[in-house]
C-alpha cells in the first residue's frame, strides 16, 4: 500500500510542474532566437484571464483555451513590436509588459473576481482518488499530457532540424545567420509570439485547472521562476523539465512539510527555487568559465548594416 | 528593388526624452480613455477627479509627493547602476531589505537621542539595500554572472524573507490577522515638514542633487562613463572597470534601501509585505522614462507619485486602481515609439 500522503505530494508536484514547464519552454524558444522577454508574468496573466472569462461566458473549454493562447500571443506581439522592429531595450520592454499585464488583466477580470467555473479540462483516467503511482500519472489533465509532447516537439525541433538550427543561429550569432541569408526580424518576432502562446497556455492551465478561480496577480511570481528555470535548465528543453519537476515539487512540498514533522518554515521552502537558481547560474558560470548555455546575443538588437 | 535599412543617428536632438516623454503621457491618456470608456466611464470625469483629488489640496498634494519619494529613490539607484550599462531589476527587493535591516537595529539597538537614532536608523536601511545587491554585485564583478537575472530573483528571496520574518520572529501578537512587525515607537518617526508632507521628501531632494552631482559633475561619474564604455578605454584610463561597477551598485542598492527606511519611518511604521507595492518595478519605468537623469526621474517620479495617489481614489467611484499602472507603462511604451524616430533614421539603399 502506497502511502497516500505521498501520492498527494506526486499529483501536487506534477501540476506545479506542468504549469512552470509550459511557460518556461516558451521563454527558451524566444530565448533561442536571441530575444529576451521578461515579461513572461504578464503573459501568464492575460491568458489566465481572458481564457478563465471565456469560459465563464461559453462554458466551451475548447474555446477558452484558444481565446487565452491567442490573447496571450497578441500581448507579446508588443514585445516584438517594441524590440525586433524599433529595437528597443529588451530589459525594459520586458519588464513593462510584466507591469501592464498584471494591471490590465486584473482590470479585464475585476468583475469575475471570486466567480465559479462550471467546467473542467478533460481528463483520460476518471479516478478521483488515485491510488497509485501510475493513476496519479493517468489522472492528469488534457494540458499535463500536452506539455509532454511539447517538450518532445520543442527538442526535435532544435536538436534535429535545420529550422531548429537556424532559430540558434540567429540567437548565437547575428552577423552569421545574415550573411546566411536568414530572416532575422522575421524568426526573432515569430518565436517572441510563440513564446507568448506557450505562456498563454499556462495561464489557462493556472486559472482553469491548477486553482481554478481568477484573482488578482494570482500569477504569484511564477512567471519569474519560469524565467529562472530557462537558466537552471542551460536553455535544454529537456533539463529545463527536470527543472520544472524540481520546482514544482518544492512548490507542492512548501504546505505539506509539517504534516511529515519537518520544523522548517514553509515561508522558508518557497524562496529555494530562486536560491537554487542563483548558486546554480553562479556554478554553472565558474566552471564554465562563462559558458551558461546561453545564447551569445541575448538582448541585443539586430540591425542590417551591422555586417 | 528597393532595400530599407535602419542606421542610428549619429546626433540626437537634446530635448528628444523630454518630447518623447510628452508623447507618451498623451499616448498613455489616450490609451486609458479607451479603456474607461469601454467600461462605460466617462474618461473626462476620471482623469478630474483623479487631477483634483492627488493634487488639488494641500493635503491630497502632499500625499502624492510622499508617494513619490520611494520612486525617485529606487529610481535614482537605478540610474547611477545604468552608468555603467548595468540593469537592478532588484529595487524591490532592496526596498524591502532597507525596511528590514531598519526593524533590525531598532529591535537591537537603543538610542536616547531621537534625532541621532532616526539618523542611524536610515543609514542602516542604506545599508540593507546594499546588502541586497551584494551578492549579484558581486557574481558580476567576479564572474560576469547576468545581474538582471540575480537582482531580479533577490526580489523574491527578500518578500520571501519578509513573510517569514512578519509570521515568525517578528509577529506583532497585536496585529491579528494581518501579519505585520510591531509598530516603532512615535519618537523616531521622520517629522512632518507641513500638512502630512514627510521631511523624507527633504531628504529624498537632497539624493537627487548627490545622485546629479555624482553622476554629471564629480570624477566618480566621470569614472562610470568609462567603466559602462569599452574596456579598451578604461584599461587607458587606468579604470578599474570592476571595482568602479561594484560601487557602483552598492550605491545604487543602497539607494532603494534608503527608500524604504523613509516608508518604513514615515508612512508604514511597522515591517509588513505591503511595504512597498511594486514601487521598485514603478521606479524602473521612471528611470527609464528619462533616460537615466537625475532632475527627469525627481520630476517623473512626483508625476507618477500623483498618478498612483489618482489611481488609489478612483476606487471609490468604482473604477480599478490598476489605471494608474496601466497609464504608468503606456507613457513609457509610448515614449519609446517616439525615441525610435529620434534615435534612427530609415535609409533607403539601391540594389544592383
Amino acid at each position: 500500500m502506497i502511502d497516500l500522503q505521498f501520492l498527494g505530494l506526486l499529483n501536487a508536484t506534477l501540476q506545479a510542474a506542468t504549469l512552470l514547464f509550459i511557460a518556461a519552454l516558451g521563454e527558451l524558444i524566444a530565448e533561442k532566437a536571441g530575444i529576451l522577454n521578461l515579461g513572461v508574468e504578464g503573459m501568464i496573466s492575460i491568458g489566465a484571464v481572458t481564457g478563465f472569462i471565456t469560459a465563464i461566458n461559453t462554458e466551451n473549454i475548447v474555446l477558452a483555451a484558444i481565446v487565452g493562447v491567442l490573447s496571450a500571443s497578441i500581448f507579446s506581439s508588443i514585445h516584438g513590436f517594441f524590440t525586433v522592429i524599433l529595437k528597443q531595450d529588451q530589459t525594459v520592454s520586458g519588464l513593462i509588459l510584466t507591469i501592464l499585464g498584471i494591471s490590465l488583466s486584473s482590470m479585464i477580470g475585476k468583475s469575475y473576481v471570486g466567480k465559479k467555473l462550471e467546467v473542467k479540462i478533460y481528463k483520460f483516467g476518471g479516478a478521483n482518488e488515485p491510488n497509485s503511482v501510475l493513476e496519479v500519472f493517468l489522472s492528469q489533465n488534457l494540458i499535463f499530457y500536452l506539455s509532454i509532447i511539447l517538450l518532445i516537439i520543442v527538442s526535435f525541433i532544435f536538436n534535429k532540424t535545420l529550422f531548429g538550427k537556424r532559430i540558434e543561429a540567429i540567437g548565437e550569432d547575428l552577423k552569421a545567420s545574415n550573411s546566411m541569408g536568414l530572416n532575422i526580424n522575421k524568426t526573432q518576432f515569430v518565436a517572441t509570439c510563440v513564446g507568448g502562446a506557450f505562456a498563454g497556455l499556462s495561464g489557462i492551465f493556472l486559472t482553469l485547472s491548477y486553482v481554478p478561480y481568477w484573482t488578482d496577480s494570482m500569477t504569484a511570481g511564477r512567471g519569474w521562476i519560469a524565467l529562472a528555470l530557462v537558466i537552471f535548465g542551460g536553455w535544454k528543453p529537456l533539463r529545463t523539465a527536470f527543472g520544472a519537476l524540481l520546482f514544482g515539487f518544492l512548490e507542492a512540498l512548501g504546505p505539506r512539510l509539517q504534516t511529515y514533522g519537518f520544523e522548517i518554515s514553509p515561508y522558508l521552502i518557497k524562496i529555494t527555487p530562486y536560491v537554487i537558481t542563483i548558486i546554480v547560474l553562479v556554478v554553472l558560470t565558474i566552471l564554465k568559465k562563462g559558458n551558461t548555455g546561453a545564447p551569445k546575443n541575448i538582448g541585443v538588437p539586430f540591425f542590417k548594416e551591422n555586417r | 528593388m528597393n532595400n530599407y535599412i535602419l542606421s542610428k543617428k549619429l546626433k540626437t536632438n537634446e530635448l528628444s526624452t523630454f518630447y518623447s516623454f510628452l508623447f507618451g503621457l498623451l499616448i498613455a491618456f489616450f490609451i486609458g480613455s479607451i479603456i474607461l470608456f469601454l467600461q462605460s466611464n466617462n474618461p473626462l470625469e476620471v482623469f478630474s477627479l483623479m487631477i483634483k483629488l492627488s493634487v488639488g489640496s494641500l493635503n491630497s498634494l502632499s500625499n502624492s509627493l510622499n508617494k513619490a519619494i520611494p520612486l525617485i529613490l529606487a529610481g535614482l539607484g537605478i540610474s547611477i547602476i545604468n552608468s555603467v550599462k548595468l540593469w537592478n531589476i532588484g529595487a524591490e527587493g532592496q526596498i524591502f531589505m532597507g525596511a528590514i535591516a531598519l526593524n533590525l537595529v531598532y529591535i537591537n539597538v537603543t538610542i536616547g537621542n531621537s534625532n541621532l537614532f532616526i539618523f542611524i536608523l536610515l543609514i542602516s536601511g542604506f545599508l540593507g539595500g546594499s546588502f541586497c545587491i551584494l551578492l549579484p554585485a558581486l557574481a558580476k564583478t567576479l564572474f560576469g554572472v547576468n545581474e538582471i537575472i540575480t537582482t531580479l530573483l533577490t526580489n523574491y528571496i527578500v518578500f520571501g524573507l519578509t513573510i517569514y520574518l512578519v509570521n515568525g520572529v517578528w509577529k506583532d501578537p497585536n496585529s491579528l490577522n494581518f501579519p505585520a512587525a510591531a509598530y516603532i515607537d512615535k519618537s523616531v518617526y521622520l517629522p512632518i515638514v507641513t500638512s502630512k508632507l514627510s521631511s523624507g521628501f527633504l531628504i529624498c531632494i537632497m539624493f537627487t542633487f548627490i545622485a546629479y552631482y555624482l553622476k554629471e559633475k564629480s570624477v566618480f561619474g566621470y569614472e562610470l562613463r568609462i567603466a559602462g564604455g569599452s574596456e579598451l578605454t578604461a584599461l587607458y584610463a587606468g579604470i578599474k572597470s570592476k571595482q568602479v561597477a561594484f560601487i557602483a551598485m552598492l550605491i545604487g542598492g543602497g539607494f532603494a534601501g534608503l527608500a524604504g527606511a523613509i516608508e518604513l519611518l514615515s508612512q508604514t511604521h511597522r515591517v509588513s509585505t505591503g511595504l512597498s507595492q511594486g514601487f521598485g518595478y514603478t521606479a524602473i519605468i521612471v528611470a527609464a522614462i528619462t533616460g537615466m537623469r537625475p532632475i527627469g526621474i525627481f520630476l517623473v517620479g512626483i508625476l507618477f507619485g500623483a498618478l498612483t495617489i489618482g489611481g488609489s481614489v478612483i476606487q471609490t467611484i468604482g473604477v480599478s486602481s490598476y489605471l494608474a499602472e496601466i497609464i504608468q507603462a503606456s507613457t513609457l511604451f509610448g515614449a519609446l515609439i517616439i525615441q525610435f524616430f529620434f534615435n534612427y533614421e530609415i535609409k533607403k539603399v539601391e540594389n544592383d
